[in-house]
């Protein structure tokens, strides 16, 4: 803590943190061209303890919640609920924390004018949400579970079914962007994406649970994914306190 | 009990779809008081990234824009009062997780004691300060990802 050493101040906390993924991870093509090569540099403590927005209510419509909700129609698919809890590191929940959400329809579709591979667009979904997180940090939405996207990374590569998570929390450090998985989908180990984090008890915690309390009957099927964010400390690792 | 924070992984590119919400408006006008930064995103080939996206924090403050076609982006931003700089989160297919930047604005002279810009090494500074245009309160700051003038990036 406090005044940095030149020696961590070239070092990268993150990489070695194996719960979160290096910039550079050559299987997973286009990091080899955009990664940073050259040394991070430490960030004063003092400068990295910005606070987040506070995103309110009024700027949430009733159907940022519900994606089956936006169109005049229902979108095809299968129904699902996905809800769950963000807490900070200490598992204090994180209170009115604005979760924002995207992700492809049943067919594996993104509505984007740069996904043109032959699926159908559904004309009755956006797979847009946005949600804010409650007294106890819940949040839940509604949406139907997206197919699985082709893409060229690799020969016949697929990205395993997964909805886009953007979170603020307390602070800067807080930011998150991640992907929910479905469980049992045999896509998973063959995703770079999934794969750059190298602990494997951290990867699986991107995999959404089946949650049968959620479910509703002949209605939805219901997922659990908490999300736990990062303090405003400018020091993840409690290899930095010995 | 400390819990370990979730994993991030990439907006990918198709993050317009969640995150064009909280977009500025492109074409905001540079009012009183505020400036505007604007540059181009490059790659490590020097191309430029079109589906990339730059978060500007200050206290009190959060702009959101996301790169043009041609990697270009702007942000039109209220002069702080208590700083001189941005710190600047960039996302994109490709980065696993964002990088942490940082932008000057000020004059050369304000910025010789400041204590971020200390701690980078001299030859690589100037990839944090942005460069005055022509155009009053206008600002020039390239952000290239790889490359002899790669921009600084943050350990956080």
């Amino acid at each position: 803590m406090g005044t940095s050493s030149m020696s961590n101040a070239f070092s990268d906390r993150n990489a070695t943190l194996a719960s979160q993924p290096p910039y550079l991870y050559p299987s997973y093509v286009s990091s080899q061209k955009r990664a940073p090569t050259k040394p991070l540099i430490a960030l004063p403590e003092s400068l990295s303890n910005l606070k987040a927005p506070v995103f309110g209510h009024d700027s949430l419509r009733p159907s940022d919640g519900d994606m089956t909700k936006q169109h005049s129609g229902e979108p095809l698919g299968e129904r699902i609920i996905v809800n769950g809890q963000v807490v900070d590191e200490a598992g204090h929940p994180v209170r009115g924390a604005l979760i924002e959400i995207w992700q492809a329809n049943a067919a594996g579709r993104y509505k984007h004018k740069n996904d043109n591979h032959e699926a159908p667009l559904d004309p009755n979904f956006t797979g847009c949400g946005r949600v804010i997180t409650d007294n106890e940090g819940r949040y839940r939405f509604v949406s139907i579970k997206p197919g699985a996207y082709p893409w060229r990374n690799h020969e016949n590569a697929w990205r395993p079914a997964h909805i886009h998570f953007s979170l603020f929390g307390a602070g800067i450090l807080s930011r998150l962007v991640t992907q929910m998985y479905f469980p049992g989908d045999p896509l998973l180990v063959f995703d770079p994406i999934f794969k750059s984090i190298q602990d494997t008890a951290a990867r699986a915690r991107l995999i959404a649970t089946f949650d049968w309390a959620a479910t509703k009957p002949e209605f939805a099927i219901g997922f659990k994914f908490d999300v736990v964010l990062r303090g405003d400390k400018a020091t993840p690792m409690e290899t930095n306190h010995p | 009990m400390k819990l370990i924070a979730t994993g991030s992984q990439t907006v990918g590119p198709f993050f317009s779809i969640g995150l064009a919400g909280l977009c500025q408006p492109r074409g905001m006008q540079t009012a009183a008081g505020s400036i505007t930064i604007q540059g181009t995103l490059f790659d490590g080939d020097q191309k430029p990234i079109p589906d990339g996206v730059f978060e500007f924090w200050s206290t009190g403050q959060f702009v959101r824009t996301a790169t043009n076609p041609d990697g270009s982006f702007s942000a039109v931003l209220r002069r702080p009062s208590d700083a001189h700089s941005f710190e600047v989160l960039i996302f994109m297919r490709g980065l696993l997780r964002p990088v942490f930047s940082r932008v000057y604005f000020g004059e050369a002279s304000t910025l010789n004691n400041d204590e971020c810009l200390l701690q980078v090494p001299e030859e690589r500074r100037a990839t944090l300060i942005a460069q005055p245009e022509k155009a009053a309160d206008h600002f020039l700051w390239d952000v290239r990802m790889q490359g002899e003038n790669e921009t600084v990036f943050f350990d956080f």
